[in-house]
């Protein structure tokens, strides 16, 4: 298995409910150049693609519409990736999901493929917010929280369509949500400054069909150099098999006989991981760290397990 | 393919990726049987691993054997034996 990062094709996954402003953001960051080089492929629910015609312009765009690539175009979309992956040298990939998409189910869908899992390296998940709607959607709709809890990074877009006091209340709902996501604002894709949002409330969430109420913590769990890489992925391996519903993300650092592994989990699949280069700037100060991400457990709770697993009982 | 076993080459595991060569493979190995049998003897089983055969063998003690491929593999099959998911969380997982 190839694990450097140099010759894999990296994908940033950008999701977000219908409407939330995806391809106003993705139209800016190409207009800038902010994502320079990049194939961008566009999947849309309905059967014509209009995303494609406003990007066009901007980047070389593969477009997958008439279904959602999480489900009824996986197919398709697995193939096409494949596709790309066959060139001599595939450039990195945007993906913009349709706004009905779980990014967790794309995210498993290339782990679970023989060859695309050898061959792409998922950036991040960015996850756009309208700041008119969120509120509404998030009372009443599953898959809206289901798409915010697998983000690296929350875009609350529209921002100067909302009053400062309630924007603030719908960062404090969003970090309840995930609260391992980083948070930032755009205006039509420019970024733009949220407001302060200490001591904001978050909105009161009814608890929908199927979703537990238990709240979601983010745990950051330092790992003993002592206890090494084989007895910690012994530990995390049994945490997935029984607690995998619960988590929605892992990211983390451990230092190994083969190097810095770069660890990542969405929900129960485990990426890939990457062995990083020893000589990054700033590199190290977060290594043997791992940031959990879930319900039905908390910060003292995992650290007690890990420290008494890796404790010599012999 | 393993011949001995009829195991095909599996596309590796992501626990494998913290070991560089062979010797830390096996070493990996080791360190990882030894401390299952000190987890699955609270729930009744053992874990054997000789280093050369593909794979883990997860038993309990009425002699039923699951060989498991990888890590994952040995929480379905202990899971399948004990009846229940083995927990992390749980304070039988860290009984003496």
């Amino acid at each position: 298995m190839s694990l450097t990062p140099a010759n894999r094709i990296r994908l940033k996954i950008l999701s977000g409910f219908l409407g939330s402003g995806k391809t106003t953001w993705l139209r800016h960051q190409l207009h800038e150049g902010a994502l320079r080089g990049r194939v961008v492929i566009v999947n849309e629910a309905a059967a014509a693609a209009i995303d494609d015609a406003l990007l066009a312009d901007l980047a070389r765009v593969i477009v997958i519409p008439g279904g959602c690539i999480c489900c009824t175009r996986q197919a398709e979309f697995l193939a096409a990736l494949r596709r790309h992956c066959d060139q001599a040298r595939p450039p990195d990939i945007v993906l913009e999901t349709s706004g009905l998409a779980e990014p967790a189910r794309i995210v498993e869908a290339i782990r679970a493929d023989p060859v695309l899992v050898h061959h792409m390296v998922i950036d991040d998940v960015l996850v756009t917010v309208d700041a008119v709607h969120a509120r509404a959607s998030l009372q009443s709709d599953p898959l809206v929280r289901r798409q915010l809890v697998s983000a690296d990074r929350l875009l609350i877009t529209k921002l100067d369509q909302l009053e400062e006091a309630d924007v603030a209340c719908l960062i404090a709902t969003l970090r309840s949500i995930n609260p391992g996501a980083q948070v930032t604002g755009t205006i039509r894709g420019e970024d733009a400054r949220l407001p302060d949002h200490a001591g904001a409330e978050a909105f009161e969430l009814p608890a929908l069909a199927g979703q537990s109420e238990k709240p979601v913590v983010a745990a950051d769990i330092a790992i003993d150099p002592a206890m090494g890489w084989e007895v910690f992925s012994l530990w995390l391996s049994a945490l997935l098999h029984a607690r995998g519903d619960e988590i929605f993300r892992i990211k983390g650092v451990v230092r190994t006989p083969a190097g810095r592994v770069l660890l990542q989990c969405v929900q129960k699949s485990v990426l890939p991981p990457e062995i990083l280069p020893e000589t990054q700037a700033g590199g190290g100060d977060f290594d043997n760290r791992v940031a959990f991400i879930g319900r039905g457990f908390d910060q003292s709770s995992l650290q007690r397990s890990i420290t008494e697993f890796a404790a010599d009982k012999t | 393919m393993c011949s001995a076993c009829g195991f095909p080459a599996t596309e590796g595991h992501w626990s494998e990726a913290g070991a560089a060569d062979a010797h830390q493979r096996l070493r990996a190995r080791f360190i990882r049987a030894r401390k299952l049998n000190e987890v699955l003897r609270n729930y009744g089983l053992s874990a054997y691993d000789d280093g050369q055969t593909p794979g883990i063998q997860i038993a309990d003690r009425t002699g039923q054997v699951i060989l498991a491929r990888d890590l994952g593999e040995v929480w379905i099959a202990a899971e399948k034996l004990v009846g229940k998911a083995i927990d992390p969380l749980d304070p039988r997982f860290m009984a003496r």
